[in-house]
């Protein structure tokens, strides 16, 4: 039944020939000042408008063409008037004896634009004539487009204050009135469209009525059911429907524009009358539509002060109406007009808006029961978002919207929709983005509550919401109680839900989730160390349940976390201090303790190991010697059982020697124990350059360059000696294997050790020592074959250090001077 | 018949929402202003006499919907244009960027027949903002670009204090009328055309 685009066009083409051919006609007429002429050719090019066979949108091509030719006719009719040929009132007469209704009530207004203009008669009587005369149109499209002409060339001429049409008899009212009348009758025929199925079809439509007859055999051929026809039908209506609103709207434009229109006019009655049409035409289409003109079309101090009669209209429109967008543009706009300047803000407070704009929302969502969820919630974060442009300060408001909302859901039911989810992200995001403060928002005792509604996936999202918002803005959380409260925020992170285990979880997501808890903990802090204290027990209570995948990366957080606290309570012994202090080292160190076994638990022995390392080194600075010691004890105990890879073995006994060697307050009996241990293990790894490597690294243990630091030359060389004798062996292997470890390495590697020794002044180190160690090294690099770059260019290296040293003369010079390189 | 087709001159006025098109439009016919912001509908014109070199013209001023949603017909009244004023916001650096795609728009919809000479005026209005403190878009860009689009004509404006105002219209009265009527000539097929009115009005009911 549709007609093709292919066809429009043609018909398009056919109207504007039509329209073309006799506005030639009709200039030649004009020329020759022939008024009967023109008036032939006018009516005859206007019945081109006549057409049913065009979308508005083509329908308004042909009628901008006519529209254009009117304007000449115009100024024709006046010069007629101005040279005495005829009187205006004869020309008002005449042009009403044109056959067709059409043409003649275009050429009635615009003769009536050059009555007003005349001032021969009052504009409200023209005008009150020539808008009932319309009503002689009830052709939707041709009575919209001739009511939207009636508007255009009426639009200069309306009684509006100021104006050169007002009077005593006639005023504003009567503009008004006038508007609103064209406004009214264009609705009407609007609204009618949607019934009109067969209005597509009328006089002109003869040869489409032929085609569609031909058009209906071969669907009832091919198409035995005829619904999607309709559907159809139904969607190009639609289609037409929307091309034409703004004929509509454009008279709430005009009324906007009337200079008379002030607060009061519109209050009782343009605003009154408006929704009264929108409202009782019963048509979602334009009920849509109006209201949003409505909202964009006037002031927004208007609408602040008329809300509660803007509002009330809302809960009365159809429930298949798009509420929720109408009424975010209306609180959109006035949140912008409460933002342009401090001045509005008052009027805001004295009209109530919040309360008003609440209240409305509570009764739309009310009257339009079947409003899905996701529409209650867009209302809420369109009332939330006003609320905290217009009103940040009251968190109370916030709250409400927060509360209203969460009356909403059903019972305890998460919510399914997707949608519905990512407006209460929004929602919950909302407070975060204005207050940038998580504090603010832990404040809102709805706040928590709108959170239980989310799937656990959404709980996620929002906790890492939560968490970016914070280290965005670097927020401190600083009492337990808040720390609480924010870990029951974002628990969906801290540990498994109790509902069976997703499998899906991406790890790299987790990785993020569980990385972005770590980072959080840091973010809470107090620096009154009792409060700070509550904290880290608190962080505890929630990071123990999270589990073996989330310890390890938790626990880090909230050891380095406390260790902050004990470098801060440093040289405070708590035993001086009594019992009731509860912050001191000694009491922090107790809970590092247990949480590192909570992460032995769930077996991550190394990093357990390193975590025992770094409290060593804080008890150590503590001057807490038993409690260093014990760490270490714990430490090795951990290295023994659990450490079993030989490269994770490596690791561990460097950070075992590297802590060992910092460490000050063992007593000799303690650090003997520590260090022997620390050079067996080393002695015993597993490959040749590893125990090297390691046994090198233990005369450090032996050679403290502190003020009290220990100083045992002879241990040193034993060290140095070892790695010696390990570097050899290591190269008898390599020869009998031709493997491709690279022993020449590791004797530069000792020489270097060698001259650190022996320049910090160990009295066992000597320069013939080194010239031996030195000789060595040339004859391995001269006969082995398969040279290595690096290690020759690392021992060409050492011996310019050793040339620069005897260069720079005195004690340095001396002290070098017998090495030959 | 030349004569009085060229009494009438057709300017549409182009730009982003809430950059005072319908405040210029006041401003130049009605000497009013409001602060108010309200969106304008669909397209509406106003009229105004300008008198350029002694000779009377009547300015027809098509004030247009920068909201997209209100310009369901589309844009047909484009056609017969004689100048297009394009307004961006000095203070609003989209405006100012969405002048191109006005322009543009433009053109392909009314399709001049001389689009590289149709007359383009471009306006930079609300100078008057917080003493121009909040001006983004700067003069010498402005004119840069003018100068790329083939030296269109420039206007700093305040609708609000009526700054300019008038002599931007002047101007945009000008180019209107330098630009050569667009008018198709029409030759009729022939020149009886009787047989052709008269099927026509026998034709059809009375609407």
């Amino acid at each position: 039944m549709l007609p093709d685009t292919e066809d429009e066009e043609k018909w398009l083409a056919e109207g504007i020939a039509g329209v073309q051919h006799n506005a030639f006609y009709m200039h030649r007429a004009l020329d020759s000042n022939d008024l009967k002429d023109v008036l032939r050719y006018s009516v005859q090019m206007l019945s081109e408008l006549r057409t049913s066979l065009l979308s508005p949108h083509k329908y308004y091509e042909l009628y901008m063409r006519a529209f254009d030719e009117l304007r000449k006719v115009e100024m024709f009719f006046r010069e007629e008037i101005s040279r005495g040929n005829i009187s205006v009132m004869e020309l008002y007469e005449l042009v009403q004896h044109a056959g067709n209704i059409l043409p003649r009530l275009y050429l009635l207004c615009t003769v009536g634009s050059v009555y007003i203009k005349s001032k021969e008669a009052p504009a409200k009587d023209v005008l009150k004539d020539l808008v009932e005369m319309c009503l002689g149109i009830q052709h939707s499209v041709h009575g919209l487009f001739l009511r939207s002409y009636l508007c255009q060339i009426s639009r200069d001429k309306l009684p509006d204050i100021g104006s050169e049409y007002e009077g005593d008899a006639e005023t504003v009212n009567d503009a008004i009135e006038f508007v609103l009348q064209n406004f009214t009758e264009m609705n009407k025929l609007w609204v009618r469209m949607q019934h009109q199925t067969a209005a597509l079809v009328s006089h002109a439509g003869i040869i489409v009525i032929l085609k569609l007859l031909g058009d209906l055999v071969l669907r009832l051929e091919f198409e035995l059911s005829g619904l999607q026809g309709l559907t159809r039908e139904k969607d190009k209506r639609e289609k037409e429907r929307s091309q034409l609103r703004d004929l509509i709207g454009k008279n709430l434009h005009i009324l906007s524009q009337i200079e008379g229109v002030d607060l009061d006019v519109y209050k009782e009655t343009v605003l009154p009358r408006v929704l009264e049409q929108v409202v009782n035409c019963k048509d979602d289409v334009a009920q849509h539509y109006l209201m949003d003109c409505i909202i964009q079309v006037f002031p927004d101090e208007y609408h602040l002060q008329t809300l509660e009669t803007l509002l009330s209209a809302f809960p009365q429109l159809q429930p298949s109406v798009d509420i929720k967008t109408v009424l975010s543009q209306l609180m959109d706009r006035l949140s912008n007009y409460a933002t342009s300047s401090t001045e509005v803000l008052p009027e805001f407070l004295q009209v109530e808006a919040f309360g008003k704009l609440s209240n409305a929302i509570g009764k739309v969502i009310e009257a339009q029961a079947y409003m899905p969820i996701v529409g209650a919630i867009t209302l809420y974060v369109s009332l939330l978002t006003f609320t905290l442009r217009v009103h940040p300060d009251r968190l109370d408001y916030v709250d409400q919207v927060l509360g209203a909302c969460v009356k909403k859901f059903p019972g305890k039911a998460k919510l399914e929709d997707s949608k519905a989810t990512k407006q209460i992200v929004a929602l919950m995001s909302a407070p975060l983005e204005k207050y940038n403060d998580i504090v603010t928002a832990l404040k809102l005792p709805n706040y928590p509550h709108v959170m239980d509604h989310l799937d656990n996936g959404t709980k996620k999202v929002m906790a890492v919401v939560i968490i970016q918002s914070i280290m965005k803005n670097t927020t401190c959380i600083s009492t337990a109680d808040k720390v609480e409260a924010l870990f029951e925020l974002i628990k969906g992170l801290m540990k498994d839900v109790d509902e069976t285990q997703d499998d899906e979880i991406d790890e790299e997501d987790f990785k993020e989730e569980q990385n972005s808890v770590a980072r959080l903990i840091h973010m809470l802090h107090n620096d009154d160390p009792e409060e700070m204290l509550k904290i880290i027990y608190t962080v505890r209570k929630y990071i123990v349940l999270g589990g073996p995948k989330r310890l390890p990366f938790t626990v880090p957080s909230l050891m380095f976390s406390a260790l902050k606290l004990v470098r801060q309570l440093q040289g405070q012994d708590g035993e001086a201090v009594g019992e009731q202090v509860s912050a001191t080292p000694k009491k922090i160190f107790q809970i590092l303790h247990q949480t590192i076994e909570d992460l032995l638990s769930v077996s991550s022995p190394e990093l357990a190991l390193r975590l025992y390392l770094q409290c060593a080194e804080a008890a150590n600075d503590c001057d807490l010697e038993p409690i260093a010691y014990e760490f270490f004890t714990q430490a090795f105990v951990l290295y023994e059982e659990e450490v079993a890879d030989s490269k994770a073995q490596v690791t561990a006994i460097h950070l075992i020697t590297g802590t060992l060697q910092r460490m000050n307050i063992f007593g000799v009996e303690n650090r003997d124990t520590l260090t022997h241990k620390a050079t067996g293990y080393s002695a015993k790894l597993l490959k040749k350059p590893d125990q090297c490597r390691a046994v090198y690294a233990c005369s450090h243990l032996f050679w403290v360059d502190d003020q009290d630091g220990v100083k045992d030359g002879e241990r040193v060389l034993l060290c140095l000696k070892r790695a010696l004798r390990i570097a050899n062996a290591a190269q008898q292997m390599a020869n009998a294997t031709r493997g491709s470890g690279d022993p020449v390495m590791l004797f530069i590697e000792i020489l270097n050790k060698y001259l650190y020794f022996f320049e910090k002044g160990n009295p066992q180190i000597t320069s013939s020592i080194l010239q031996g160690l030195i000789e060595l090294i040339k004859t391995e690099t001269q006969s082995d074959t398969s040279s290595d770059p690096s290690a020759d260019s690392f021992f060409a290296s050492t011996l310019r250090y050793i040339e620069f040293q005897k260069q720079k003369g005195g004690a340095t010079g001396e002290k070098y001077e017998p090495i030959k390189t | 018949m030349a004569s009085r087709r060229r009494m009438l001159l057709k300017v549409i006025i182009l730009g982003d929402s809430g950059v005072g098109k319908t405040s210029l439009m006041n401003q130049y016919v009605n000497k009013k202003f409001s602060n108010q912001y309200k969106a304008t509908i669909g397209a509406d014109f106003l009229t105004k006499e300008v008198q350029i070199d002694d000779r009377l013209f009547t300015l027809q001023i098509w004030d247009t919907a920068g909201q997209e949603r209100f310009q369901s017909l589309g844009v047909a009244f484009y056609r017969g244009a004689d100048c297009c004023v394009l307004v961006y916001d000095v203070n609003v650096m989209k405006s100012f960027d969405n002048l191109n795609n006005w322009r543009e728009e433009f053109l392909v919809q009314a399709s001049p027949s001389d689009p590289e000479n149709f007359p383009f005026i471009v306006l930079g209005n609300k100078i008057d903002i917080d003493g121009g403190n909040s001006r983004v878009v700067s003069e010498k860009k402005v004119k840069a670009w003018c100068a790329s689009k083939g030296n269109i004509p420039y206007f700093e404006t305040s609708a609000k204090e009526g700054f300019n105002v008038e002599a931007a219209f002047q101007c945009i009265a000008k180019n209107a009328l330098k630009n050569e009527p667009e008018e198709d000539i029409y030759l009729p097929d022939t020149i009886d055309v009787a047989g052709r009115a008269t099927q026509q009005q026998s034709s059809g009911c009375e609407c």
